[in-house]
């Protein structure tokens, strides 16, 4: 029981019920993600591909059994994180956030970035960007 | 290993404890309110079309209605479109009027409902594929007009561009006095051939020429012979409202009149720039077909796992 709340807390693996989005997906269907279930991973940033038509931040992520995982979030293209006050040095690699998102019905580790949280509690929600103003 | 079955419990409860706090697609976005009066303009618009047989009828009748309109206006006399705009409502329908997750505006012919019906039910068995997944292929008008994403609009004597950022999509409107190219010449485009004239503060447009194509995912689709008529105005300095006409005799019992509305973009900083993009930039983002009709990300380049997967698909 000790390692199982050593597990939780440490958040490995953690799921939060928060209001869930979904990326509004540009270019593809958002079927490939399981809107019914998220997923929340705190994890060490790899890289932060700020891309077209989306960009992908990539974590890495300690396993119960002590491997590395990484996992992959896609949310909008620039100019939409921008707009959400995301912009590309927000978020550096060797950062740890923890992060929220509907993930991939196929069981890969990728997710629909819903909403990440960084250690100084600062919220970046990529759905902001899309509110015209 | 009795550490590891208890660790890998709770990384299962924790999954299983997510389930059910999504919401659909079209929740994010609120619906655009509805100003008063509109709903009866819209009737009185949609009458309009009604009453004439064409896209080219009603853009004439237009002409009458502005003298001749003006071609190669003074630029001094062009209004201020400056800035960067997006459009208001939800890219997932249409029609802004259309209710979030609800059906959409048009009156379909049979066919075509036949059409729609199919895509709503293979969406409620989760099976999509957007014909825009396979870079390359832009959304084409007039899907153009709800796709997201910033947007430019730049009045010129000569012609207007129309720009979407969306893999610098980018419609020009000719306004020098120029036709459409001879029906003979004529071949299928993307977004069309366009031409317009200005009236006051309003750029009258034509388009033909165009592809058949979808409006958006889980929205109708619509033949190659659809015409448009478009009127757009600035109606405030951040409001840009377009009225839309889309005639399509295939697809639609009588023609599809919106209002289409960008809003300008606060940028104080200049921070938001037009930039060039290309769609295939990212290989994460790659979609690939399923046989059965489904979307999937080909092969993500963090993980391993697919790399089988994607051996498969070739």
């Amino acid at each position: 029981m000790k390692y199982l709340l050593r597990s939780l807390a440490i958040g490995l693996f953690l799921i939060a019920s928060s209001w869930a989005a979904v990326s509004a997906s540009a270019h593809h269907s958002s079927f490939m993600y399981d809107m019914n279930k998220t997923v929340t991973i705190k994890g060490v940033v790899k890289e932060f591909q700020y891309t077209n038509p989306h960009s992908w931040l990539i974590l890495e992520t300690k396993k119960p059994d002590g491997t590395m995982l990484s996992w992959g979030f896609e949310a909008e293209g620039p100019s939409t994180l921008m707009r959400a006050g995301i912009r590309k040095s927000t978020i550096k690699p060797g950062m740890t956030l923890t992060i929220t998102g509907h993930p991939m019905k196929d069981g890969r580790p990728a997710a629909a970035w819903i909403s990440a949280t960084t250690q100084d509690g600062t919220v970046l929600n990529p759905r902001k960007g899309f509110v015209a103003k | 290993m009795i550490r590891f079955k208890i660790a890998a419990c709770a990384w299962i409860v924790a999954l299983a404890l997510g389930a059910g706090t999504g919401l659909p697609a079209h929740a994010q976005f609120k619906q655009v309110p509805t100003d008063p009066g509109w709903m009866a303009k819209k009737a009185e618009m949609t009458k309009l079309g009604i009453d004439k047989k064409s896209a080219w009828d009603l853009y004439q009748y237009f002409k009458e209605q502005a003298k001749g309109g003006t071609i190669n206006p003074d630029p001094h006399n062009l209004p201020d479109w400056t800035g960067v705009w997006t459009r208001e409502a939800s890219p997932f329908e249409f029609d802004p009027d259309q209710k979030p997750g609800g059906l959409p505006t048009a009156k379909l012919t049979p066919k075509y409902q036949e059409q729609l019906d199919k895509i709503l039910a293979m969406r409620k068995k989760g099976i999509e594929y957007d014909p825009i997944s396979a870079c390359g292929v832009p959304p084409g008008m007039p899907r153009w007009l709800a796709e997201p994403f910033l947007r430019e609009f730049v009045d010129m004597p000569s012609e207007a561009l129309l720009i979407n950022e969306s893999g610098n999509d980018i419609r020009r409107v000719y306004t020098d006095g120029r036709g459409h190219p001879p029906k003979e010449d004529q071949y299928p485009l993307y977004n069309g051939d366009s031409i317009g004239f200005w009236d006051g503060n309003k750029l009258v447009i034509h388009t033909d020429e165009l592809m058949e194509g979808i409006y958006q995912r889980g929205q109708p689709t619509h033949s190659d012979q659809v015409e448009t008529v478009e009127i757009w105005q600035k109606t405030d300095p951040k409001t840009m409202d377009v009225f839309v006409w889309i005639y399509d005799p295939p697809s639609l019992e009588q023609p599809w009149f919106m209002r289409q509305r960008y809003k300008k973009l606060t940028n104080d900083d200049k921070s938001l720039r037009i930039r060039y993009w290309a769609c295939g930039e990212n290989p994460n983002n790659d979609i690939t077909k399923e046989k059965n009709g489904a979307s999937t990300f080909t092969d993500f380049t963090f993980t391993k796992e697919d790399d089988k997967k994607k051996g498969d698909k070739k």
